[in-house]
């Protein structure tokens, strides 16, 4: 490390090395993977937030000794709750209040998977997304919620 | 660590040009004022708004960032591009709900570092990316002191953007005294088509314009001229 003196010809021409240098040390994937990310910004849909995951916290020691035990995960929205049970294969959801509608499983890059929920709100979603992936659910009372991004 | 002040504030820089090209002109630009389109603020606001270009320029001054923090914490490939898509989904999610954009820098570095934490300390282990930190609050992480990371990646920000507003003769010669590996001086004054014997003298004159963009010239007077380099 060294004090830069930016009123000295040489030592901000090292400055500018630097800034560029940082800049080309990025690979070009990583900054499209990142503008790519935009495309979540147009989905018109209230974003639910987590509010328990068995996988984290206090929960999680006891519940990751049992691995057969499928991982539980709840997320909130102002209408709606939407709790998962993730296992091997499939992911088994209910919407709370019961409602019949449809889920969207849309994995960060690729095409999603949709699902239909029944009229007392269970869907399943079989196989398992490509991680990370997020839900998206339209219920026929007109509720569009989306969760955080989930990953396996 | 010098403290910068200007730097802490985002939202006092101005003129803050897309780096769509690295160290290309930027074809209408290069007088010595630019517009106020580009200040973070403004890319901030224009994104919310769901212009691309605006993210696109607020990831292009950012990836390098969160880039780096990810080098420094010697994660591969693999684990820096899940670091850097859970940081700028996480954003995009977070995205309508900042009121302060001048502590988004601060907010990348810190959720940045914690996900390279995560998967240092747990490889690979599955998990919600739950959003313990609301944007709209984003705090400093450690008000006062100066988060030297921020610090630098927002100076190497300011001087891209001050070089990229340089007319194409200063970036181009600017380009070719600092590439690696260098050029020697008789290759960039046929280059450039002047005598070797102007090469300094012509840098001296694009310096002290560089100097003088709006954005430099607050660093410089906020005392970030002394700044650490790595």
């Amino acid at each position: 490390m060294a004090r830069q003196q930016w009123a000295d010809d040489d030592q901000l021409m090292a400055a500018l090395a630097g800034a560029f240098r940082a800049e080309r040390d990025v690979p070009p994937a990583f900054i499209e993977a990142a503008k790519a990310a935009f495309t979540w910004h147009s989905i018109d849909a209230e974003l639910a937030a987590l509010t328990f995951d068995s996988d984290t916290g206090a929960m999680a020691a006891a519940v990751r000794s049992e691995e057969a035990s499928p991982r539980l995960v709840t997320f909130t929205a102002t209408d709606l709750i939407i709790e998962l049970e993730i296992g091997r294969d499939e992911i088994i959801g209910q919407i709370v209040p019961p409602q019949p509608g449809h889920v969207d499983a849309c994995p960060a890059s690729g095409a999603s998977l949709t699902a239909s929920i029944d009229g007392i709100g269970c869907f399943i979603i079989r196989p398992l997304p490509e991680s990370p992936f997020r839900l998206h659910c339209h219920a026929t009372s007109g509720v569009s919620v989306l969760t955080t991004w989930i990953t396996l | 660590m010098e403290k910068v002040p200007g730097l802490g504030s985002a939202r006092r820089m101005r003129g803050i040009p897309t780096p769509a090209a690295r160290l290309r002109p930027t074809p209408g630009e290069g007088g010595t004022e630019m517009s106020d389109d580009s200040s973070v603020p403004t890319l901030v606001a224009r994104a919310q708004d769901g212009d691309k270009q605006a993210w696109d320029a607020i990831v292009e001054r950012y990836a390098p960032l969160i880039w780096a923090i990810c080098r420094r914490y010697r994660l591969d490939r693999p684990d820096a591009d899940d670091v850097g898509q859970s940081v700028w989904l996480r954003l995009v999610d977070q995205l309508p709900l900042i009121r302060d954009p001048a502590a988004l820098p601060g907010w990348i570095a810190t959720t940045t570092r914690r996900e390279c934490g995560r998967l240092v300390s747990a490889p690979r282990r599955r998990e919600v990316l739950g959003y313990a930190q609301d944007v709209a609050e984003m705090p400093d992480p450690s008000p006062g002191a100066a988060d030297a990371e921020v610090l630098v990646a927002e100076r190497n920000a300011v001087l891209r953007e001050a070089v990229r507003q340089l007319p194409p003769r200063c970036q181009e010669l600017i380009g070719l005294l600092i590439a690696d590996p260098p050029v020697p001086y008789a290759d960039i004054s046929g280059k450039l088509r002047i005598p070797v014997g102007s090469i300094g003298p012509t840098r001296a004159r694009c310096l002290e314009r560089l100097r003088r963009y709006p954005a430099m010239a607050a660093l410089i007077s906020a005392g970030a001229f002394t700044a650490e380099v790595n």
